[in-house]
């Protein structure tokens, strides 16, 4: 933000609150265009995972190639679609809910730090900020369910709320032991004590149970099979947005992806060394291939972690509400205080195995 | 069930919700065609529960009573139309038993073989829906793979893939070519291996049998008082099986099979997981029984002669009545015909399993949760054809 800033001064010999708000139109700009190409790519890839696994092409007309432009064609579809608010809802609470579900997943892409320098906002409490700003889907959400006046979106909403509230705790607790080790909340710091100790899954014994709790959590926060339940097809229609269409439906189907996303990148950077392969100095490249390698390093690693929670989702059934809400408190809740129990001992005797 | 109660209790003494009425149907993703349920729900416990039928009313038996005996056989197809071959069959013996005629032996084997392998396409299709009911998209796709193989098998002597109007009173429509039975065979074997693969991606998936066991139980006494049967019964442990007890075709005399009852592997005797087991192992008997039938079946007519010249003119049988029932995928399937002489039946009744099964619905459904409501729907494998006929 700051360097771009600073070149927009320079080209534009703007200056102050014009340079700012010009470097936010460019930042905010910049993610929605990313976010969007990287949902549609992520809707076709969903639709081929599926596809394949279950002994099907997917789509393959559209655009030509494996119809890669399927998902524009669906894009386009339902931006032209009628924009349907049911008569007894709340109008105004049914048109800002998809808003703000959205904003909350947004407004987390600009603490991620990408590669060296490609970050928006570079936070001391990156992790904290994210995690806490995507908690604002959870009121989207249920104002959705509450303003589209039908009894299946409340009985999804309901859901939707009682499980991210419950699923943050441990994905919470199981972020603490990364933290505990490199000590900052900052993600840039993750990344540089990575690159040179190693990934950090590798550190303790507890470090996978955390990374595998933050995972299970994450899903379940991205209302992700098998933790569909707000959505669950089979017992909901489609839970909180059963009501909506068109463009309002695509933005709680990109929030989703989005969230997926978020969670992934937060995967790859505290467990897996985020943009950087361990002991590749890549201080002494030039700045864009560093840059562009870095990109490209987080994001094969981010889209394994999309990949897997496809295919979890086409492989898994769906749990029941009691036993989602047992799973979270009862199986992660305990085994995120172990493990970060475990860790603390283990940083205070200095057995880590990463030196 | 016991900790179904238990927080149950719980519930009661901690917070009361205001009741809610939901309204689940006819048009829901996992009411398996038009059922509508009247819910009152405790949030998101189901205090009480009422089936609504009739959706798809389409009056299939006075139409059996104003048309001939043979125009009424594709009516029967509609009526099933997950399993059209074995509804045919029960109509076809009943016309039979009315006229006092016996099937060629040669059409008795092909009755066996078709049945048997409608039955198989029948319960992949309540094997892949109930994984949609419980969230998991890609047994469907898998099962219909398979389905799409027997429906294949079954559109080569019948010219039709799902409403064959193949089995008529007095044999079969058309005679097989050479390979058929082979081919036949040739399934089979592909089948069991696929079979395998079912079962490691949704039958033994803990998080399917914690979905299923102990969810619905149906007790042997409350079995017999509702009248259920097919699956649904023998899971209970139940061992009836008309093709064993009762058996209405000679072929299934002579073959050897098992009848598979619920044991309560994972849960309570008679819980969903058991009825969903019972149509997997079925699978796996008819399996076996097509196997001895495509070795045994005989060279002769596929139809009797004398039903052929009758065919040129309607068919006239003697005034009297007849009641005949088969196992139907689902369960008993039963004709109850009054003939006064004429070309069409007086009075035409059938006794359909679907149903009866639906009837339990109403008394399994307080107590459990939305989700446990999807998973006892879809356990009762109903089709909507039959209930509503």
């Amino acid at each position: 933000m700051e360097s771009l800033m600073i070149q927009i001064e320079e080209l534009l010999g703007t200056s102050g609150a014009l340079t700012l708000s010009i470097a936010y139109s460019v930042c905010i700009g910049s993610l929605l265009g990313f976010i969007t190409v990287y949902a549609m790519f992520a809707i076709w890839m969903e639709r081929k995972v599926a596809a394949h696994m279950q002994q099907r092409y997917g789509p393959m007309e559209v655009g030509g190639w494996h119809g890669w432009a399927q998902s524009i064609a669906d894009a386009l579809k339902l931006l032209f679609k009628e924009d349907l608010i049911p008569r007894d809802g709340n109008k105004f609470l049914f048109w800002i809910a998809p808003a703000i579900v959205f904003c909350g997943v947004f407004a987390g892409f600009i603490a991620i730090p990408f590669a060296v320098g490609v970050q928006i906002v570079d936070i001391d409490l990156g992790i904290f900020f994210i995690i806490s700003i995507a908690s604002i889907e959870v009121v989207g959400v249920i104002m959705a369910g509450w303003a589209s006046n039908s009894k299946y979106s409340l009985f999804g909403a309901v859901r939707e709320a009682a499980q991210v509230v419950s699923y943050e705790v441990p994905a919470a607790i199981a972020l603490l032991v990364p933290i505990l080790v490199v000590g900052s909340f900052r993600l840039g710091d993750f990344n540089a004590w990575q690159e040179t100790h190693g990934w950090l899954i590798f550190q303790s014994p507890f470090m996978p149970i955390a990374a595998l709790i933050f995972f299970i959590a994450s899903l379940a926060g991205a209302k992700r099979a098998p933790f569909d339940l707000p959505e669950a097809e089979s017992e909901l229609v489609s839970g909180f947005h059963t009501e909506y269409s068109g463009m309002r439906f695509s933005f709680f189907f990109l929030e989703e992806y989005a969230s997926m996303f978020v969670a992934s990148v937060l995967m790859a950077t505290l467990f897996f060394g985020g943009f950087t392969l361990p002991f590749l100095d890549v201080s002494s490249w030039a700045p864009p291939l560093a840059m562009s390698f870095g990109i490209l390093i987080l994001l094969v690693k981010t889209f394994a972690f999309i990949f897997v929670q496809m295919w979890l989702r086409w492989t898994l059934p769906r749990l029941r509400v009691d036993q989602v809400m047992a799973m979270g408190y009862k199986f992660l809740l305990p085994w995120g205080f172990v493990s970060v129990i475990g860790a603390a001992l283990f940083e205070a005797k200095g057995w880590g195995f990463l030196a | 069930m016991e900790a179904l109660e238990m927080y149950t209790v719980d519930r009661r003494e901690d917070v009361y919700t205001e009741e809610l009425k939901l309204n689940l149907g006819p048009q829901h993703p996992s009411t398996h065609g038009v059922l509508r349920v009247e819910l009152a729900m405790d949030g998101e416990i189901i205090t009480a529960a009422r089936a609504d039928i009739g959706y798809l009313h389409r009056c299939a038996e006075k139409i059996g009573e104003n048309v001939s005996y043979l125009q009424f056989t594709p009516y029967t197809d509609r009526m099933d139309y997950l399993a059209a071959c074995n509804n045919e069959l029960a109509w076809s013996l009943t016309v039979e038993k009315l006229l006092g005629i016996e099937a060629p032996e040669r059409a008795q084997w092909l009755r066996v073989i078709t049945c048997e392998l409608n039955r198989i396409a029948s319960h992949l299709i309540a094997f892949g829906t109930y994984g949609i009911d419980m969230g998991a998209n890609t047994p469907f796709f898998y099962a219909f793979r398979e389905r799409e193989s027997v429906l294949a098998l079954l559109e080569r002597p019948s010219g039709q893939r799902m409403l064959y109007n193949y089995i008529r009173p007095g044999g079969v429509a058309h005679d097989i070519d050479e390979l058929w039975l082979s081919d036949v065979l040739g399934f089979c074997d592909e089948f069991e291996l696929r079979w395998a693969e079912y079962n490691t991606l949704l039958s033994t998936n803990k998080i399917f049998i914690g979905r299923t066991a102990n969810i619905g139980v149906i007790s042997k006494e409350m079995a017999l008082d509702y009248g259920l049967t097919g699956p649904v019964l023998r899971a209970s442990g139940v061992k009836w099986d008309l093709r064993r007890d009762v058996p209405y075709l000679r072929p299934y005399d002579e073959c050897e099979f098992e009848v598979p009852i619920g044991e309560g592997t994972h849960g309570t005797l008679g819980d969903c997981w058991d009825r969903y087991w019972v149509r997997m192992r079925e699978m796996m008997e008819s399996i076996r029984i097509i196997r001895q039938a495509c070795h045994r079946v005989p060279s002769g007519d596929f139809m009797l002669k004398s039903m052929l010249k009758m065919y040129k003119s309607p068919l006239k049988p003697p005034a009297g009545e007849a009641y005949l029932r088969c196992e139907n995928p689902r369960g008993e399937l039963g004709f109850y015909v009054v003939s006064d002489g004429g070309t069409s039946p007086l009075r035409l009744r059938a006794r359909a399993p679907s149903f009866c099964n639906l009837s339990v619905l109403d008394a399994l459904l307080p107590g459990c949760m939305l989700g446990d409501g999807v998973a006892i729907i879809g356990s009762l494998d109903i089709v909507l054809g039959e209930v509503d006929r």
